[in-house]
């Protein structure tokens, strides 16, 4: 066998494993089929739109939650709170809360994973991948500068992994 | 010490502006780091120039060619007798590096918002989603880039840290010191090493900026530069950063404000330095 088959048997091989397409909770699902079939200027336009919704998702007064995530990390330009209750059959309810800093994308992400990861189940959200944000907003977005557009995602994750470390702990004592 | 700026002429106050938004001879551009913040509303009649996709070579770390920039400057109804207003966010980083770009190819009627966009929302001055109508010019392509004059390479910046001359570093104390690789409040940008290029001066791009966006009074900015690191007027002087932007700010104040002749912006930078096989760098103060 020559090289040249060698080697295309090894990306023959490799291909599903390159390939396998993640599966979403089906209002991300959704969100993220609208947004890939978009032009990149609509697209845009949703962006804002949904930006525009994210001071919609802070905390409202009475609210209680099982956790609370408010921190300034050294890689997003502003406060971000995370606001985590998980109703009775484990699905998580977020709200979150964005310092007048945040950058646009960011805002815009926050609107889109309050409403696509609206009751799901804490470990589901745990196994979303992030590669969907390239889907959403578009290579052209996706910058260096611009890498805080994964970080609402990697928020509501730690949330919900400490709230179920949390329950597991209790469940063992 | 001089109580005015070298060229005032090239900073606008937010009155002047708003004075001015309906001169023809004026085309207001903003240039941001967030890149939707102009869709969320800007000033009336400002298009939107990106440093990125506007600016920017799409393949190699560059800028675009004289006929491309020719391109941009026609879609946005600019001719070479137009003056342009810059201003974007982040006490005017973008736009003071548009400004640059622009200078790159010769554009000379340039001037920058005092403040930038933070003041003009802080005043609660007219905002709009509005995109302006452009009636597209010719721009006639400019015959080369102004690499040499404004612009300073990797040698260039080899030959002034052996030949002692002046190199201003504008990143954070912790960037220069080579405790941190990334700016502080960003993420990661991909550099291997840490420290500055030997015999930088650490002058943070934000000493020469007030708490609103403003530049500082020409005295102010004559005691930190003239005074402080010795610059004389004749010195032939490099400012770099991370990729050229904040940079971009103090060469528009050494240039401009404090009226130094001879100032290039490095925009190779920091993340060309650290990552270069061989440079030499110094950590610490």
């Amino acid at each position: 066998m020559g090289q040249s088959s060698r080697l295309a048997d090894r990306k023959r091989n490799l291909t599903p494993l390159i390939f396998s397409v993640s599966q979403y909770p089906p209002k991300l699902s959704e969100i993220i089929d609208l947004f890939e079939h978009l032009p990149e200027e609509e697209k845009r336009e949703n962006l804002i739109a949904y930006a525009d919704q994210a001071k919609n998702q802070a905390p409202r007064d009475g609210e209680i939650f099982d956790l609370e995530d408010i921190r300034k990390d050294e890689e997003c330009t502003d406060t971000v709170g995370v606001f985590l209750r998980v109703n009775d059959q484990g699905g998580a309810h977020f709200r979150i809360s964005l310092g007048p800093q945040v950058q646009t994308l960011t805002k815009a992400m926050t609107a889109i994973l309050c409403k696509g990861l609206e009751a799901v189940p804490v470990q589901e959200i745990l196994d979303v991948e992030s590669d969907f944000v390239p889907k959403l907003v578009g290579g052209e977005l996706v910058r260096v500068r611009s890498q805080t557009v994964y970080y609402i995602l990697t928020r509501m994750k730690s949330a919900c992994k400490v709230w179920l470390n949390r329950q597991r702990a209790a469940a063992h004592s | 010490m001089p109580t005015e700026y070298a060229h005032p002429e090239a900073l606008v106050s937010t009155d002047w502006l708003a004075a001015h938004l309906n001169d023809p001879d004026i085309r207001i551009v903003e240039s941001n780091e967030d890149v939707l913040l102009y869709s969320t509303g800007h000033i009336p009649g400002a298009v939107h120039i990106d440093w990125r996709s506007d600016l920017q070579d799409d393949i190699i770390r560059d800028y675009i060619s004289p006929d491309k920039f020719a391109t941009v400057a026609s879609k946005n109804g600019i001719t070479p007798e137009t003056t342009i207003v810059f201003y974007g966010d982040k006490s005017n980083w973008w736009a003071t590096y548009a400004l640059w770009a622009f200078r790159l190819f010769g554009h000379e009627k340039v001037k920058v918002l005092n403040g930038g966009r933070d003041k003009w929302i802080a005043e609660r001055r007219e905002i709009t989603r509005e995109k302006p109508a452009i009636t597209p010019t010719t721009y006639p392509v400019p015959a080369l880039r102004l690499d040499k004059e404004i612009r300073a390479f990797y040698e260039d910046a080899l030959g002034h840290s052996k030949n002692h001359l002046p190199l201003i570093d504008v990143r954070s104390p912790g960037e220069f010191k080579g405790d941190i690789t990334h700016m502080p409040e960003y993420p990661q940008e991909g550099v291997l090493r840490g420290g500055h290029i030997p015999g930088a001066n650490s002058i943070p791009w934000k000493t020469a900026a007030n708490d609103d966006g403003t530049f500082k009074s020409a005295e102010e900015l004559t005691k930190i530069y003239t005074e402080g690191v010795g610059l004389q007027p004749n010195d032939d002087i490099i400012a770099y950063c991370r990729i050229g932007e904040r940079s971009s700010h103090t060469w528009f104040v050494l240039k401009y404000l404090l009226g130094y002749e001879k100032v290039r912006n490095y925009d190779g930078s920091w993340t060309e330095w650290g990552n270069r096989v061989g440079s030499p760098i110094e950590k610490g103060i």
